[in-house]
C-alpha cells in the first residue's frame, strides 16, 4: 500500500531531480543525489552489473570509502568526478532510499 | 536482508572522502609511487605546493589516502612503477598555463587526463613514474550546440552522459556516439585516444572540428579556423590551411587539449538494429568478406562490433557457470553456454538508420548477403528482452551504458582487465591465423580468448579483453607477461595495436620502427623541450 501512495510523489519529483540545469559555458552545478545516482552508479548497480544497494542501509563512510577506493571491479570515483559535497548528500541519499523494484540483477 | 558485509581492504580507504576534500596530508608522495628521473623529493614538494596556491589546497592531492581514486586500475602493474606522485585539478585554461609553467620550472612531469576512465587502458596511472596527474575533468563546460551545422565545442571534463543531458533538457534532436562506457567518459578524451563508437559517426576522430590546446611553454594554439579573425567556421572545417596539425595531438604528449569540437548525427526517422549470429568460430573469416563491401559502400553505415561469445557471456556471467577448469576454457564449453542464452559463436551487431524506404532497401541488402554464408538474421522483436541483443541496441543508437564493466568480474573479484586490440585490413584471411595466435598465448598464461572484432572503414580491429585477478600478485605478473607475449608475437606477423595501456606503450611504439620513434622524439624535443608532458605516452620520452 505504502509503495503505491508514495508513486505519485515521485512521478513528480523526478523530472525536477533528473535535471542537471546545465547552460552553455557554464559547469556543471552540484547534481541531486538521486540525479548523480541516475548518472553513474544506477547504470551498474541494479542493473545486471554491481550488487543493488539501495534499501540495504549500508552506513554512510562505507559508501564514501567505496566511492572513492573503487573495490574490486568498481571503478574508483575522484573528487573531480563526484565532489565531495556530492559524495555527501549521495550516501546519506544510498543510506536511507527504500529499495527500488525496477532494479535487477546481482 | 542481512547487514552489509565489510571488507577490510576496502575500509583502508575509509578516511579518503576526508582526505580528499582537504587535499594533501603530511607526506608528498603517492603509495609505492616513484619520483621521476631528475626530480628532488623537495622539487616534488615545492611543486605541489606552488600548483596549490594556483587551483586551491582541495583540489590538490599528494599522499596516499587523497590520491587513491587516481592510483586505482586495471591494468597491470606487478611492480607499481604506474602510480601517480600527485593529482591537481584546474578549473580553467589560465590555471593549465600556471600549472605548465610550475612544472618547467621544477622539471616535474605532469600526466594529462580529461575524464580519467579510459578502464583498461590505464586511468589516471601513467606510462613512466613520477607524474602528477593533470585532472581536467572539472573543465566540463560545453561552449556551443551549433543546432544548424550538428556541431559542439566541449571541455575535456564534458562526459557524454553531460552531453545526452544537455541535448534532452532543451529538446535538440541530436545523437551523440558514446564508446562502451558512455557515462563516465568524455568526447574530448576518447577522440584523443582515437576512441571509437559504433554509430554511424563512430569513428570519433573523423567526426572531430578544431582544437584549443596549450602548449608546454604556455602559447595557446586553436588549430584549423580557431585562430582565424573570425572563427565560425572552427566546428565546420577540419583542416585550415597548412600542415593538418590535430592529428599530432591525438594519443600523444605534445600539448595540452583544453576545448575540442565535434559533429553530432541527427537523430533519424527510423532506428532498426540488427544481429547476425553464426554458429562456429571459424564463420569469422566469410563475415569479414561480407561484411566489408556492405561497409565500403556504407550499406551498412555503423561501426560493426562481431562479438565472440566468450566476450559476450563474460559482461554478465562469471567463469565459474562456464566452466571448473583452470586451463582456458574451450570453444566446445562456450558454445554450449552461448546457445542456451540464445548467442551465436559470433553475434555481429549492425544498425540502419534513416528513412522508412532507406532502411527497407539496406534490410533487404543485408539479409542477402548474410543468407549466402548461413547467417541469421534477426530483429529486435526476434530477441525480445535478450540483455546482450539490448545492450548493443542501446550502443548503436548512442544509447549510455556501463554493462561492459561486468567484464572486470570474468576471473574473480580483483578487477584485472587490459584490452589489446591489433589492426589488420578487413579481410576473412587475417581473422583465423589472429585468432589461433592469440589462444595459444592465452593459454600458455592460463587466460580465456575473450574477444571481438570491430569492423571500420576497411579495416579490422581485433579487440581482446584480457581478464584477469588483480587481487592474485602471481596473475598480475602472469597477465603482465601475457599481454607482452601478445604484442610482440602479434607484432612479429604485422598485426600491431592501434591503441594501449600505460603499461605496454613503449613496447607497442617498438613495433612501429625506429624512424617513426625519432619523428616524434624531434617533434616532442621541439615543442616540450623539458619533457614534462606525460613523458611515456605512446613510447615518446
Amino acid at each position: 500500500m505504502r509503495r503505491w501512495a508514495l508513486l505519485p510523489l515521485m512521478l513528480v519529483a523526478a523530472p525536477a531531480s533528473a535535471q542537471t540545469g546545465q547552460a552553455l559555458g557554464q559547469t556543471l552545478a552540484q547534481r541531486s543525489p538521486a540525479k548523480t545516482y541516475a548518472s553513474i552508479c544506477a547504470y551498474c548497480h541494479g542493473h545486471n552489473v554491481g550488487p543493488i544497494i539501495l534499501g540495504r542501509k549500508l552506513p554512510v563512510e562505507y559508501i564514501q570509502a567505496m566511492v572513492r577506493a573503487g573495490r574490486n571491479g568498481m571503478p574508483a570515483m575522484r573528487p573531480t568526478e563526484i565532489s565531495p559535497a556530492e559524495l555527501d548528500a549521495l550516501a546519506t541519499w544510498i543510506s536511507k532510499a527504500p529499495k527500488d523494484i525496477k532494479e535487477h540483477g546481482q | 536482508m542481512s547487514g552489509p558485509t565489510i571488507d577490510r581492504r576496502g575500509l583502508l580507504g575509509a578516511g579518503v572522502a576526508a582526505a580528499a576534500a582537504v587535499g594533501i596530508a603530511g607526506q608528498a608522495m603517492g603509495q609505492g609511487a616513484v619520483i621521476a628521473p631528475g626530480v628532488s623529493k623537495a622539487d616534488l614538494a615545492a611543486a605541489l605546493k606552488a600548483m596549490r596556491a594556483v587551483v586551491g589546497d582541495a583540489w590538490v592531492a599528494g599522499d596516499a589516502e587523497s590520491l587513491r581514486p587516481w592510483s586505482k586500475s586495471y591494468t597491470p602493474d606487478p611492480t607499481g612503477r604506474h602510480a601517480p606522485v600527485g593529482a591537481v585539478a584546474p578549473e580553467n585554461v589560465e590555471q593549465v598555463q600556471a600549472i605548465l609553467k610550475i612544472a618547467n620550472q621544477y622539471r616535474q612531469p605532469v600526466w594529462p587526463v580529461s575524464t580519467g576512465k579510459n578502464m583498461g587502458y590505464g586511468s589516471t596511472t601513467t606510462a613512466a613514474p613520477g607524474q602528477i596527474i593533470l585532472d581536467l575533468k572539472r573543465m566540463n563546460r560545453i561552449l556551443s550546440v551549433d543546432t544548424e551545422l550538428c556541431t559542439a565545442l566541449v571541455e575535456p571534463g564534458v562526459t557524454y552522459q553531460q552531453m545526452r543531458d544537455y541535448l534532452d533538457e532543451h529538446n535538440i534532436p541530436l545523437w551523440i556516439d558514446v564508446p562502451t562506457v558512455g557515462p563516465i567518459v568524455g568526447p574530448v578524451g576518447n577522440t584523443l585516444d582515437r576512441g571509437v563508437g559504433y554509430t554511424p559517426y563512430g569513428e570519433h576522430f573523423m567526426v572531430q572540428c578544431g582544437m584549443e590546446v596549450v602548449m608546454a611553454n604556455g602559447d595557446i594554439l586553436k588549430t584549423g579556423m580557431g585562430s582565424t579573425k573570425n572563427p565560425s567556421a572552427w566546428q565546420a572545417f577540419k583542416w585550415g590551411y597548412g600542415p593538418y596539425l590535430d592529428g599530432i595531438f591525438t594519443q600523444s604528449n605534445f600539448g595540452v587539449v583544453t576545448k575540442m569540437g565535434l559533429w553530432l548525427m541527427p537523430a533519424p526517422p527510423v532506428y532498426k538494429p540488427l544481429v547476425v549470429r553464426h554458429k562456429k568460430m571459424e564463420d569469422v573469416a566469410r563475415i569479414s568478406d561480407a561484411m566489408r563491401p556492405l561497409r565500403i559502400a556504407g550499406i551498412v553505415p555503423n561501426v560493426v562490433l562481431m562479438m565472440g561469445a566468450a566476450y559476450q557471456l563474460a559482461m554478465f556471467h562469471r567463469r565459474g557457470e562456464v566452466t571448473t577448469k583452470a586451463a582456458q576454457v574451450s570453444d566446445e564449453e562456450i558454445a554450449t553456454f552461448a546457445a542456451q542464452h540464445d548467442l551465436g559463436m559470433w553475434n555481429t551487431y549492425i544498425a540502419l538508420y534513416g528513412t522508412p524506404a532507406q532502411v527497407a532497401e539496406s534490410e533487404r541488402i543485408i539479409r542477402g548477403a548474410f543468407a549466402a554464408i548461413d547467417g541469421d538474421v534477426m530483429t529486435q522483436e526476434q530477441m525480445k528482452d535478450n540483455p546482450w541483443f539490448h545492450h548493443h541496441a542501446t550502443l548503436m543508437r548512442g544509447g549510455l551504458s556501463l554493462e561492459e564493466v561486468g567484464l572486470a568480474r570474468w576471473k574473480g573479484a580483483g578487477g584485472g582487465l587490459a584490452w589489446f586490440a591489433p589492426v589488420a585490413p578487413a579481410k576473412g584471411s587475417e581473422t583465423q591465423g589472429q585468432i589461433d595466435l592469440a589462444k595459444q598465448i592465452l593459454a600458455r598464461h592460463g587466460f580465456d580468448y575473450t574477444a571481438a572484432f570491430a569492423v571500420g572503414m576497411r579495416e579490422l580491429h581485433h579487440i581482446i579483453a584480457l581478464l584477469y585477478d588483480k587481487s592474485d600478485p602471481a596473475e598480475e605478473k602472469r597477465a603482465d607477461d601475457c599481454y607482452r607475449e601478445l604484442v610482440t608475437g602479434f607484432g612479429d606477423r604485422g598485426w600491431c595495436s592501434y591503441r594501449t595501456g600505460v603499461h605496454a606503450m613503449d613496447l607497442v611504439a617498438a613495433q612501429y620502427g625506429e624512424t617513426n620513434r625519432a619523428v616524434n622524439a624531434a617533434i616532442k624535443q621541439a615543442l616540450d623541450p623539458n619533457h614534462i608532458l606525460a613523458p611515456g605516452k605512446s613510447g615518446i620520452a
